[in-house]
């Protein structure tokens, strides 16, 4: 009974969180830019007004086209099942599994993305889904990686067991293995959420879009349902990141109360999070599409280092 | 259902044996007819029952833990030539993997074959067919190297002459020389590994295991060193790959999935009796090197395979890859094993043969869908395909479910071998060992890049062929295929969902076989315990269970749907042109080629693909030409750089030879045989 409790408070709390991410990147970008910008609850109002519209569906596609919204939107769910918001307390909310599957879940949602934008027999379809597999492809060695040497610090591969081991830790994010892995991950959660400067989310320009291209085709509640799957999945890559980074529930006694503050200081978190993206996201342009290599070349070495240093720091005093 | 027949086993496996070779006798009296339908019907039937009678066999030797059975004794007069034939708990694994794809491929070839009535002769295609599903079985059911040996040459000749059955066409005859030249190479090679071990040991044997420790060290690498390379070859690992790509493609498609699924799986089978079983892994290098071999087959592997878009080619480098990721398997466990860690040695050997075992049924099907498609469209280019999954609905649904589990996406089969990958390498990871933990660290990498890669592959072979709009007459005018054809491969797609979902089930098969090779036990290590999950798979460092994250990705499915009727209320659909940006013309032309697809990926990886292009324009203005003409080329670094050098280097050597030694002078020949019988007389007279 209580793992469905907790499985409906992480849901809740993803579900209800994701597209404020949004609205806070959006919000400070505007800022930045002396305009007063959408209000923080822009995406919530979107969503709504889009799941009321009908869908326009193009005569070419198949069922791939009309499936791939529920499969995305379901992938970044399951995705969160595996990635405890609060971990002392909802550890045993997650489904069995593991980062290795998470990355396999993300790539089930992702090539029937690249398939259905493919579908529409349109050339943006085409060149967003060419795009996506050349910069996927390019990213999952250095997630996958990235992953590999927390998992060796905490000695397993389950995301929820990594996420009590680093609470052990004063602070893991001035440790060196986790600092240069957290770079990684950063810049990974950048290309991964289709962020400046590997794609950029806000315009519809052909030639710089990846991830807006694939979707271009979409309209009503499919659309709903991609964009929502986009922010969850955004979410989940920032909790991953800053409940291994930044592990808080090490403070927190257990009960109702501290559920509630734990999930409290999460989203704080999480929002703290959504600023330095988008303080990121002001501060540097987007790269030309073949420059992205670079940056993974760059993730890639972060996490490898990573481990090598854990490798000569020696492991069992971490 | 119980699976206590091994009392039955040796008699299920004689019978079966024997359907075999009624099946090639009823072939050889249709090769004579001119009426060959029934033939065709009778001899499918004789593989399916005797591929039936195979799997129950192995099964109940696997899991009754039975040991080695005889199946066929024949102690002749003539030294060496005792044809027996036996079966433990490895070979009855690979049986089970032949017999299952030998099943789908004749309830397949059935419709399959009509492709070839009237032009070709198929009795003669049945017998070959047949004879060559019997050399694989002797293959993997010899108990001593000479029997083995003889069924392995059978094997490739017979191979060949299928590679080769289409013979007018000049590629297919290219492709035969390839693969005879090369596979005669690589046995060559293991006929002196069969023969250094005999040295040692004086015995052929190569199911008992007792007389390793006679062999010095340096013949064991030697040894070693010489299967790997031979079977290598067989399986087609980089360098040595260089016919697999144009070999499987000539094939007729059934033949290609046989190939592919199994046949160059028999080298992985060499390489485990004749290296783990025979030899006994003694030093860490052995795995080390098995490893990097691996690593670069997978990830050269799927490069390639992404350049390509003649669709059996593709799924030939494909196969390249995988055996990749297999090696990357085998090495971990060689490496463990050679350090005395039977638990890890155990894990990676489960890993190697389950991705064996699931290459089998993924790549087979996958080469019957080439095989359909090839039979409806009449082509194997993709940039020819397109909007097939509406004429082909069922066909389109399998190759995706295949193009699924080959990219290790879950809840699919592929998955579930690459986590046990992922996972032995996290376990082979030991503080102490800097240079085996930075290898691991690497074959992480790598498997991660190629399961991306190979996802971005089979997205291109999938979403061109299947989606959008046809790209030509043919495509457009393309129907379903017979339902024999779409029964066939729907049993494999079936059986890659089931080990996906239930992956206990073939762990379970899987582990006597790991054990009798002197591996832990892991059956015994997996504990379970979460509400969803009825068959969770976990080892002590991670666990997932794919039964569960399908019934809550069904569950979301349906709060999403429930969601979206009481927010947004009922679906309004409105059909509408793709949007062509005014034009108002969109044709297939416009969309997205295979070649546009895989284009970042060329230009990111140019080191390794070394692109060119040429670009042809004809009439008087540059921006609006007549014709335009583009074509583009990957080079092949193997055979540019390492091949065709060493073919030059031959050519030259023999060029000179030629001039300098084999003069035509009679007078210089006599000149030969005297200095030889001299040279011959002092070396009996002084040695």
């Amino acid at each position: 009974m209580d793992t469905i409790i907790y499985i409906i408070i992480q849901l809740g709390v993803v579900l209800l969180i994701a597209p404020l991410i949004n609205g806070v990147i959006k919000k400070v970008k505007a800022l930045s830019q002396k305009r007063k910008g959408a209000p923080l609850l822009q995406m919530y109002f979107d969503l709504y007004k889009l799941m009321k519209k009908s869908s326009v569906v193009s005569d070419v596609s198949s069922w791939i086209y009309k499936a791939t919204p529920y499969i995305v939107f379901g992938t970044a769910i399951a995705a969160a099942l595996l990635v405890p918001v609060s971990t002392t307390i909802l550890s045993s909310i997650s489904i069995p599994g593991d980062f290795i599957m998470l990355v396999s879940i993300f790539a089930l949602g992702r090539f029937f993305m690249m398939a259905a934008a493919l579908d529409t027999a349109s050339t943006f379809g085409g060149m967003g889904s060419s795009r996506e597999a050349m910069i996927s492809s390019l990213i999952e060695p250095s997630m996958m990686v990235s992953l590999f040497a927390i998992g060796i610090i905490a000695q397993t591969t389950s995301l929820p067991l990594i996420m009590l081991k680093v609470q052990t830790m004063a602070f893991p994010l001035v440790h060196p293995v986790y600092m240069m892995v957290g770079l990684a991950l950063l810049i990974i959660i950048i290309a991964e959420t289709a962020r400046i400067p590997v794609d950029d989310p806000s315009t519809h320009l052909e030639l710089t879009m990846v991830h807006e291209a694939m979707i271009l085709e979409y309209s009503g509640r499919h659309l709903a349902l991609m964009e929502y799957a986009a922010s969850v999945k955004q979410l989940v890559l920032i909790t991953l990141f800053v409940n291994i980074l930044m592990p808080h529930d090490q403070w927190i006694g257990a009960g109702i109360a501290a559920i509630g503050l734990s999930l409290l200081i999460y989203l704080f978190k999480v929002i703290f999070m959504a600023l330095v993206i988008a303080v990121f996201e002001v501060n540097t342009v987007k790269f030309k599409l073949f420059s992205i290599p670079n940056l993974a070349a760059l993730a890639f070495i972060l996490a490898f280092l990573g481990i090598l240093q854990f490798f000569i720091l020696g492991g069992n005093h971490v | 259902m119980s699976f206590n027949l091994s009392a039955y086993a040796v008699l299920f496996l004689q019978l079966s044996l024997m359907l075999y070779l009624l099946g090639a006798a009823t072939a050889l009296i249709a090769m004579f007819k001119r009426e060959q339908k029934a033939a065709n019907g009778l001899v499918n039937l004789f593989c399916i029952a005797a591929s039936v009678l195979t799997a129950v066999a192995s099964v109940s030797i696997i899991l009754n833990r039975t040991g080695k059975l005889i199946i066929f004794d024949w102690q002749s007069v003539l030294p060496f030539i005792n044809l027996q034939i036996s079966i433990d708990n490895l070979s009855a694994l690979f049986l089970l993997a032949l017999s299952v794809l030998v099943f789908c491929v004749s309830i397949y070839s059935i419709s399959y074959i009509d492709h070839y009535r009237g032009k070709r002769n198929i009795g003669l295609f049945y017998l070959l067919y047949v004879l060559f599903i019997v050399t694989m079985f002797l293959v993997l059911t010899a108990s001593n190297a000479v029997i083995f040996y003889m069924s392995w040459e059978a094997m490739s000749l017979l191979s060949y002459f299928l590679v080769v059955f289409e013979t007018e066409k000049e590629e297919n005859q290219k492709a035969g020389t390839l693969y005879i030249v090369m596979t005669h190479l690589a046995t060559a090679l293991l006929l002196v590994g069969i023969a250094i071990i005999y040295n040692y040991t004086q015995s052929f044997e190569i199911m008992n295991t007792s007389t390793a420790g006679a062999i010095p060290t340096a013949a064991k690498n030697a040894a070693f060193l010489l299967f790997l390379v031979g079977f290598g070859t067989k399986a087609g690992v980089i360098p040595f790959h260089i016919w697999l790509p144009y070999a499987h493609p000539a094939a007729p498609s059934n033949v290609s999935a046989l190939m592919s699924g199994i046949m160059i799986k028999t080298a992985i089978y060499g390489l485990i009796r004749f290296v783990l079983c025979l030899l006994g892994i003694e030093n860490t290098w052995w795995g080390v090197l098995i490893l990097v071999l691996g690593i670069i087959s997978a990830v050269l592997g799927v490069a390639y395979a992404l350049m390509e878009h003649n669709i059996k080619r593709l799924l030939a480098f494909h196969s390249v890859e995988n055996i990749g990721i297999i090696l990357i398997g085998l090495g971990v466990s060689y490496i463990a094993l050679a350090q005395h860690n039977a638990m890890i040695g155990g894990f990676a050997l489960i890993a190697a043969l389950l991705h064996t075992v699931n290459h089998a049924l993924f790549k087979g099907g996958l080469f019957l869908g080439a095989g359909a498609i090839q039979y409806a469209v009449h082509t194997k280019d993709i940039e020819k395909l397109g909007g097939l999954l509406k004429r082909m609905p069922v066909t389109g649904l399998l190759i995706l479910c295949f193009s699924l589990a080959i990219s290790a996406i879950v809840p699919f089969n592929g998955f579930i071998s690459e986590w046990l990958t992922f996972q032995s390498l996290f376990a082979n990871i030991v503080p102490g060992q800097i240079g085996l933990n930075f290898l691991s660290i690497v074959a992480v990498a790598a498997l991660a890049l190629t399961g991306a890669l190979a996802a971005a592959c089979f997205v291109k072979l999938f979403s061109i062929s299947f989606l959008g709009l046809p790209r030509s007459e043919e495509a457009s005018s393309a129907s379903e295929v017979p339902k024999t054809m779409t029964a066939g491969m729907a049993v494999l797609a079936v059986i890659c969902f089931g080990i996906g979902l239930f992956p206990m089930i073939i762990i379970r098969i899987l582990d006597p076989v790991v054990v009798s090779l002197g591996g832990g036990s892991i059956f015994g290590q997996l504990q379970g315990g979460f509400i969803m999950a009825y068959y969770p798979l976990t080892v002590q460092a991670g666990s997932i269970s794919p039964i569960a994250l399908l019934l809550a990705l069904g569950g979301i499915f349906l709060l999403t749907l429930g969601v979206l009727r009481i927010v947004g209320g009922k679906y309004v659909e409105r059909k509408y042109g793709t949007w062509d940006c005014g034009f108002d013309a969109l044709n297939a032309r416009m969309q997205y080629t295979a070649t546009g697809f895989s284009k970042p990926i060329k230009i990111v990886f140019r080191i390794l693909f070394r692109p060119t292009r040429k670009t042809l324009l004809e009439g008087d203005s540059f921006y609006y030409p007549d014709s335009i003409e583009y074509t583009t080329t990957v080079a092949s670094i193997f055979e540019d750089y390492l091949y065709h050098p060493v073919i030059k280097l031959f050519e030259r050597f023999s060029k000179r030879t030629k001039f300098r030694i084999q003069t035509g002078s009679i007078h210089s020949y006599l000149l030969y045989i005297f200095v030889a019988v001299l040279v011959l007389m002092l070396y009996n007279r002084f040695a």
